[in-house]
C-alpha cells in the first residue's frame, strides 16, 4: 500500500483519502450482500414446507421490510463511496497537475532543450487524467473487490468448505494467468504509449508546419510521417487489444468454470448425503452471482499494470533534479568573468566534442561586449551560461565575482534583460504581453516601457490598442512587432545586465529603424552582451570577441581587431561584399 | 476528399452521427453486434441451467435416490457452456468490433487532417494547436471507445432486455410483470439522469474547461523558457494553476451532480427481487400446487440478478455515450467550417505571369480594415519583382494570397490568365513554390525535409537541390549526413542552416513560379552570402516574386511594387522611383541610415541625426 502512495505521486492527504474511499467502496461491496442474505432468507422459508414445516407469511413481509431496509443502505452506501472516490480523485489530480506545473517551472533551461513540447503537455494534462481514472475507477474498485472477496470466501469456508473450496478454487489460477502475462503485457504497452506519443507528435507537427503542407499540397495520409505513424498505432493498439482480450478471456473462462464444479461437486455431495439442501441452494445462488467482482478484478489488474507503466513518464519528471542555489546573495557590480569554462549540451566522451572549450574571457560592467564568430561557433550559447540556462561542464562563470552556480537561477534572471531572436508570446493582451517584464510595473510604466520600445506606432493601428489580444504565440503579429514587444519587456524590466541578440533584421527598413532607437534606449548605462550578426552594427563595442567552434579566437576592438587580419577582419570583409548583393 | 465518406453531408448529431461514424466499417460491425447480442443471450444460459438444476432437485426431495445424477450434471454442463459461450462469443464481438474501431479512427483522423489543412490559415492561426491535437488526441480517439465497446454492449443492452422479458414472462407473467417492473424503473432513474437538458450543457461545459486546461499547459510549457528569463514563471504558473482550478471546481460539482442518479440506480438493479416478494406472498397464500409455486418463484429469485450486470453494462454506455458524442460534436465543428472551395471544372494554364487584378482582401469579417484594398499588378515570367514597404502594408498577404491561403473577398488573381479558384489545388501548389520567412523543418531525416518539395525526387536530385542551395557541404559534416533526424540529439542547425535547406527543397520542387521571402538576415556573416547564391540558382528564369526587406537587395528587380496600408501606392524599377522622390526614396534613405547605426555604450545612439 505504501508504494501506492509513491506510485500514483498521492499527497499526504490524498494517501489518507484514498484509504477512505477504498474503505467506502468495501462498505458498498459488502452492502451488496445484504439483498442476498434476504435473498437467502427467503429461500429458507419457502422451503420449509418441504421439510414439513409450514411457511410464515408473516416472516416473509418481515423479509420485504428488512429487504427495503437494505436497499436504503445500498443506497447510502453507494451515495458515500460515490461522492468520495470521486471527490477524492479530483482533488488528487488537480494536486498532482499543480505538482508538475510547480515542478517543471523550476527545472534547469537544459531540460527543455532535450524534451519536445508534446512530450511534456501529455506529461502533465494526459498522465495526470490517467492518474484521476486510477483514483476514481481502478484502485478503490480493485482493493475493495479483493477485501470483499476475500471477506466473502471466509464466511463460506465457514459455512461449508468442500463447496466454498470449489467456488475459489478457481480463482487463483486465473490470478496467476494474468499476472504470469505480465511481462507479454509490459511489452505492448510499452509500446502502445510510445505508438501513442508518436502520432501526438507527428500531428503537433503537422499543425505546426501547416503553411508548408499545406504549399507543398501534403495534407493528411499524403504526409508519410503522420500517416506512418497513425498507421502504426492502429497496428499496435489492435495487437494490445487481441492480446490482452486472450489473457483476460482466458482467465474469465477459468474463474467461471467455478460454476460446472460447484454444480458437480454439489450434486454428489448431496446424493451422497453430505450436506443439506439449504446450503446447496445457497451455493448455487452463490455462485451465479459471485464472480462479478472477480471478473472485474481480472479486467482491472492488466488496466493498472497499463496505467503504471504511462505514469512512469510523470514520476521521472517529478524526480528531474532541479537547479538550486542562494536567492539572498546580492550581486553589486556585474563584471563577468569566464574561467576555463567548458560545456557541452549532451554527454560527450573527448573535450574536443564539447561546444565551449577552454573559454577564458573577462566582460567589462557597463560596457557593451560583442560575440561574434561563424554560425555554429558558440556565440548563443556563451550568452546563455551567464544566464544560467545550463551549469558549465568545467571551469568557473562569475559575476562581481559571485559564482553564478551558487545562485538560484531565478534570482540570477533578475539582473538580466533578454532579447532573443525567438520571441514568444502569450495568448494575452498586447499590454500584458509587455507587462511580464515588471508584474510590479504601474500601467504608466507599462505604457511607457512601450513607448519607448516603439510598440505604439502599431498597437495605435489596432482597435483595441494595448488591449488587443494575441493569437496563439501571438502569431498576429509581424516579426519586427514581437521583436519590439521583447524590447518594451526588457525595458520595463530594466536590469543591469542585458544579453541581446542583434538580430534587428528580417524586418523592414522603417522598423529597422524603429528597433534599433529601441534597442539604443535599451542598453543606455548597462552592462551589455551583443550576439553579432551585423559586424558594422557593433564595431563601437568596447570588446568584440571572437569564437570559432567553440574557443576564444581574438578579442578587442573593431581597429585593433581589423589591423590583426585574422578571423574577424575576414568575417567582416565578407559582410561588406554581401550586402551589396542585389538580384 | 476523394475517400471522405466521413464528411458529413447531411449534418446528424448525437447517436445518429456516432452510427453513421461507425457505419464506414460496415461488415466487421455487423459481424461484432451479432456475435455481442448472441453473447447476452448465452449469458442467461446459467442462470436457467441452475434453475433446472434446482428444479431436479427439489423434485426428487427429499429422496435423493430418486435424482437423476446423470441429468443435473448435465445441466452443469449446459450452465458452464453458457458462461464459455457468453465469454467466447464476446471476445470475438470484440475482436471484429476492434479491427473496426481502429481502423475507422486511422481514417477518421487521416481525413481530419487532411481536411484542417484545406481550411483557410486564418483557422491555424486563430485555433491554438493544443486544442486541435486535443481534438485528434482525445476526442477522436474516444470513438474507438464507442464502436469497440459501447456499440457491442450497446446492442447487447438492447437485445438483452427483449430476451429477458420473454424468458421472464414465459415462465409465469405475474412475476414476469413485477420482475419487469424492477428494470423498468431503473431505466426511468437512467432516463431522468441523461435526458435533462441540462446535461448537455453541463457536458459542453466539462470539455471546454478541459480544452482551456490543455491549451493553457501548452502555452505555459512553450513560454517557459522566456517566463523563466523574466523570473515571472509564478504569473504564467499562475494562469494555468487557474485553468487546472476551474476544471476543478467544475468537474466536482458536475459529477457529484449525477450521485443520486447513480446509487439510485445501482441500488435498484441490485435490489429488483424486492419487487417479486409482494407478488410471491400473494400468489403463494392463494396457490394449490405450492411445489410449483415455490420452484417458479425460486427461478425468479435466481434469475434477476442476471439483469444486474446487463443493465449496470447500460448504464455505462449512456454514461460514456455522452462524452463521446461531445467529443465527436467538436470534432464536427472543425469539419463543418467551410474549406477552401475546389472547382469542379479545373482549367490549367500556359504562361505563368501573375496577375493581380483589384484584389480586395480582408482577414476578418468586417470591410473596413482592409489588408489588401484594389491592388492591381502583373508579375511577369522571367522577372523578378519585389515587394516593399512597412510591416502591415500587405506584403505578407500577398505572398499568402498566391498559394490560396486565403480566398480573396473581391477582383482576381490570375496565373497564365487562369483564375487561381479554378485551378485545382493540386496544379496550383504544383506551380508554385514557396520560402517563407518562418522556416519549418519536420522531424525527419534532412533528405526527407528536402523531399517534401517533391515526393518523386531521386536521392541524386535531392543532394543535387541541396549543392545548388549551398547546404551539401554541412549536411555533409552531419555525424549521419543526409540521414541525419533534425531536432535529435547533438544536432544543432544554425538559422541560416535551416533557411537553406528550406531553399533546397523549394529548388527540388522545380515550380516555374517562386514566391520568396528574403529574410536573408537572421544568419551570420558567412551564411548570408551563401544563402545569396541558393536564391540566386532558385530565382534562374522563374516567375519571382520577392519580398524584400533590405532594399539593397533588389536594386536590381525589374518591378518593385511599394507597399502601403494595404495599397500599391507606386511601382517601377529602383531608379525611376529614386526619382520619383516619393515613398520609395524616403525608404530608401531611411534604410542607407539604418545600416550606419552602431551601438554605443556612453551615449544613446543618434540615428535621426
Amino acid at each position: 500500500m505504501g508504494n501506492l502512495k509513491e506510485l500514483l505521486l498521492l499527497t499526504e492527504k490524498g494517501y489518507r483519502d484514498l484509504k477512505k474511499a477504498i474503505l467506502a467502496c468495501t462498505v458498498t461491496n459488502l452492502s451488496l450482500m445484504l439483498p442476498f442474505g434476504v435473498t437467502i432468507g427467503i429461500f429458507m422459508e419457502l422451503l420449509k414446507p418441504f421439510m414439513g414445516e409450514e411457511i410464515s407469511w408473516i416472516k416473509m413481509w418481515g423479509y420485504f421490510l428488512a429487504g427495503i431496509g437494505a436497499a436504503v443502505l445500498v443506497f447510502l452506501a453507494n451515495k458515500n463511496d460515490y461522492k468520495k472516490t470521486y471527490v477524492t480523485s479530483y482533488n488528487e489530480s488537480e494536486a498532482t497537475r499543480i505538482r508538475v506545473a510547480e515542478h517543471i517551472r523550476k527545472l534547469p533551461m537544459s531540460f527543455f532543450n532535450s524534451k519536445d513540447l508534446t512530450e511534456l503537455t501529455t506529461n502533465m494534462m494526459g498522465d495526470c487524467a490517467t492518474t484521476e481514472q486510477v483514483l476514481s475507477r481502478v484502485i478503490p474498485q480493485l482493493l475493495a473487490n479483493g477485501i470483499s472477496i476475500v471477506i466473502v470466501c471466509i464466511m463460506l469456508s465457514f459455512f461449508e468448505w468442500r463447496l466454498a473450496l470449489t467456488v475459489f478454487i478457481t480463482v487463483p489460477v486465473a490470478f496467476f494467468v494474468i499476472l504470469g502475462s505480465r511481462k507479454v503485457q509490459n511489452r505492448l504497452s510499452e509500446s502502445h504509449i510510445q505508438a501513442k506519443l508518436k502520432a501526438s507528435d507527428q500531428v503537433q507537427e503537422y499543425f505546426e508546419g501547416i503553411k508548408v503542407i499545406k504549399a507543398c499540397g501534403l495534407e493528411g495520409d499524403k504526409f508519410a510521417a503522420l500517416d506512418d505513424a497513425l498507421r502504426f498505432m492502429k497496428k499496435i493498439a489492435i495487437q494490445m487489444e487481441f492480446v490482452t482480450g486472450i489473457f483476460v478471456t482466458g482467465a474469465q473462462i477459468i474463474v467461471q468454470a467455478g460454476v460446472g464444479l460447484t454444480v458437480f461437486a454439489g450434486t454428489y455431495l448431496l446424493t451422497g448425503g453430505q450436506i443439506e439442501l439449504i446450503p446447496l441452494l445457497m451455493f448455487f445462488l452463490i455462485v451465479v452471482r459471485i464472480y462479478g467482482p472477480v471478473l472485474v478484478e481480472l479486467t482491472l489488474l492488466p488496466e493498472l499494470m497499463y496505467l503504471r507503466l504511462s505514469t512512469k513518464r510523470m514520476r521521472t519528471l517529478i524526480s528531474t533534479a532541479i537547479m538550486e542555489g542562494s536567492t539572498e546573495k546580492e550581486i553589486k557590480n556585474f563584471n563577468i568573468e569566464f574561467d576555463k569554462v567548458s560545456f557541452s549540451y549532451n554527454k560527450v566522451n573527448t573535450p574536443e566534442e564539447s561546444v565551449i572549450k577552454d573559454f577564458s574571457v573577462s566582460i567589462p560592467a557597463e560596457g557593451i561586449t560583442a560575440l561574434v564568430g561563424p554560425s555554429g561557433c558558440g556565440k548563443s550559447t556563451v550568452s546563455k551560461l551567464i544566464a544560467r540556462f545550463w551549469d558549465v561542464d568545467g571551469g568557473t562563470i562569475k559575476i562581481g565575482g559571485t559564482d553564478i552556480k551558487t545562485l538560484d537561477p531565478e534570482h540570477l534572471m533578475s539582473y538580466m534583460s533578454f532579447v532573443f531572436q525567438d520571441v514568444v508570446l502569450f495568448h494575452d493582451t498586447i499590454y500584458n504581453n509587455i507587462r511580464i517584464g515588471n508584474m510590479e510595473a504601474t500601467r504608466e510604466q507599462v505604457l511607457k516601457a512601450a513607448e519607448a520600445a516603439c510598440c505604439d506606432e502599431f498597437a495605435g493601428n489596432l482597435r483595441e490598442g494595448y488591449e488587443t489580444m494575441l493569437g496563439e504565440n501571438g502569431s498576429t503579429l509581424s516579426g519586427g512587432e514581437r521583436q519590439r514587444i521583447s524590447i518594451a519587456r526588457a525595458l520595463l524590466k530594466n536590469a543591469p545586465i542585458v544579453l541581446l541578440d542583434e538580430a534587428t533584421a528580417s524586418l523592414d527598413p522603417e522598423n529597422e529603424v524603429l528597433i534599433q532607437q529601441a534597442i539604443s534606449r535599451l542598453i543606455k548605462g548597462k552592462t551589455v552582451i551583443v550576439i553579432a550578426h551585423r559586424l558594422r552594427t557593433v564595431a563601437g563595442a568596447d570588446k568584440i570577441i571572437v569564437l570559432n567552434q567553440g574557443r576564444l579566437v581574438e578579442e578587442g576592438t573593431h581597429d585593433t581587431l581589423i589591423a590583426k587580419k585574422g578571423l574577424y577582419e575576414k568575417l567582416y570583409r565578407i559582410q561588406q561584399e554581401s550586402m551589396g548583393w542585389s538580384v | 476528399m476523394k475517400k471522405d465518406k466521413t464528411n458529413i453531408s447531411k449534418p446528424k448529431s448525437g447517436m445518429g452521427r456516432l452510427l453513421e461514424l461507425a457505419a464506414t466499417k460496415k461488415p466487421l460491425i455487423i459481424s461484432s453486434v451479432i456475435l455481442s447480442a448472441l453473447a447476452s443471450i448465452a449469458s442467461f444460459i446459467p442462470y436457467i441451467a441452475i434453475y433446472f438444476i434446482v428444479r431436479e432437485i427439489m423434485e426428487a426431495y427429499p429422496d435423493f435416490n430418486q435424482l437423476d445424477v446423470k441429468k443435473t450434471v448435465g445441466f452443469g454442463w449446459i450452465a458452464f457452456g453458457g458462461i464459455i459461450g457468453n465469454i467466447l462469443l464476446y471476445y470475438a464481438a470484440l475482436v471484429c468490433s476492434h479491427l473496426a474501431a481502429f481502423g475507422t479512427l486511422y481514417e477518421l483522423k487521416v481525413n481530419f487532417a487532411a481536411y484542417i489543412a484545406k481550411l483557410p490559415l486564418g483557422f491555424h492561426l486563430t485555433e491554438g494547436s493544443g486544442k486541435v491535437r486535443k481534438i485528434m488526441d482525445e476526442n477522436i480517439e474516444k470513438v474507438e471507445g464507442f464502436i469497440a465497446h459501447q456499440l457491442p454492449d450497446l446492442v447487447a443492452a438492447l437485445v438483452a432486455p427483449v430476451v429477458m422479458t420473454a424468458i421472464l414472462m414465459s415462465f409465469d407473467w405475474c412475476f414476469g410483470l413485477a420482475a419487469l417492473a424492477g428494470i423498468i424503473a431503473a431505466f426511468i432513474v437512467e432516463f431522468r439522469a441523461y435526458g435533462n437538458a441540462n446535461a448537455k450543457t453541463m457536458m459542453d461545459k466539462y470539455q471546454t474547461s478541459l480544452e482551456d486546461m490543455n491549451n493553457a499547459s501548452v502555452e505555459y510549457i512553450r513560454g517557459i523558457t522566456v517566463v523563466k528569463a523574466f523570473k515571472q514563471t509564478v504569473y504564467s504558473f499562475r494562469r494555468l494553476h487557474e485553468t487546472i482550478k476551474n476544471y476543478t471546481s467544475f468537474v466536482i460539482p458536475y459529477t457529484l451532480s449525477w450521485e443520486n442518479y447513480m446509487s439510485g440506480f445501482t441500488t435498484i438493479v441490485n435490489n429488483i427481487y424486492l419487487f417479486l416478494i409482494p407478488v410471491g406472498i400473494i400468489i403463494g397464500t392463494r396457490t394449490s400446487d405450492y411445489k410449483a409455486f415455490a420452484i417458479t418463484f425460486i427461478f425468479y429469485l435466481l434469475f434477476v440478478p442476471a439483469i444486474s450486470s446487463i443493465m449496470l453494462k447500460i448504464m455505462y454506455v449512456s454514461s460514456s455515450g455522452m462524452q463521446i458524442i461531445n467529443g465527436v460534436e467538436r470534432m464536427d465543428l472543425i469539419l463543418n467550417k467551410a474549406p477552401l472551395a475546389e472547382t469542379r471544372e479545373p482549367k490549367t494554364c500556359k504562361g505563368y505571369d501573375i496577375e493581380f487584378c483589384r484584389v480586395s482582401f480582408s482577414y476578418e469579417e468586417d470591410k473596413e480594415n482592409r489588408a489588401l484594398a484594389d491592388v492591381s499588378f502583373t508579375a511577369r515570367q522571367g522577372e523578378i519583382t519585389a515587394i516593399v514597404g512597412p510591416s502591415g502594408g500587405g506584403k505578407s498577404t500577398i505572398a499568402h494570397l498566391i498559394p490560396r491561403f486565403y480566398d480573396i473577398a473581391e477582383g482576381s488573381i490570375r496565373i497564365g490568365g487562369v483564375d487561381i479558384r479554378e485551378m485545382k489545388f493540386e496544379y496550383l501548389m504544383d506551380k508554385v513554390s514557396f520560402v517563407f520567412q518562418d522556416i519549418y523543418l519536420f522531424k525527419q531525416s534532412i533528405t526527407d525535409n528536402i523531399r517534401i518539395g517533391n515526393q518523386n525526387a531521386t536521392d541524386s536530385q535531392i543532394i543535387a537541390a541541396a549543392k545548388a542551395a549551398q547546404c551539401h557541404e554541412f549536411i555533409e559534416k552531419l555525424p549521419e549526413k543526409y540521414n541525419t533526424v533534425i531536432g535529435s540529439k547533438g544536432v544543432h542547425l544554425s538559422v541560416g542552416e535551416q533557411q537553406r535547406i528550406v531553399i533546397a527543397r523549394a529548388i527540388v520542387k522545380d515550380a516555374p513560379i517562386i514566391v520568396l521571402d528574403e529574410a536573408t538576415a537572421f544568419s551570420d556573416p558567412e551564411n548570408e552570402y551563401l544563402i545569396q547564391k541558393a536564391f540566386e540558382k532558385l530565382m534562374q528564369n522563374k516567375t519571382v516574386i520577392l519580398i524584400a526587406h533590405r532594399l539593397s537587395t533588389i536594386r536590381g528587380a525589374n518591378n518593385i511594387l511599394v507597399m502601403e496600408k494595404g495599397q500599391l501606392v507606386e511601382q517601377g524599377g529602383h531608379e525611376g522611383l529614386i526619382a520619383q522622390k516619393g515613398r520609395y526614396y524616403h525608404m530608401w534613405n531611411m534604410y542607407t541610415r539604418s545600416l550606419d547605426w552602431k551601438m554605443h555604450s556612453k551615449k544613446e545612439a543618434e540615428i535621426h541625426g
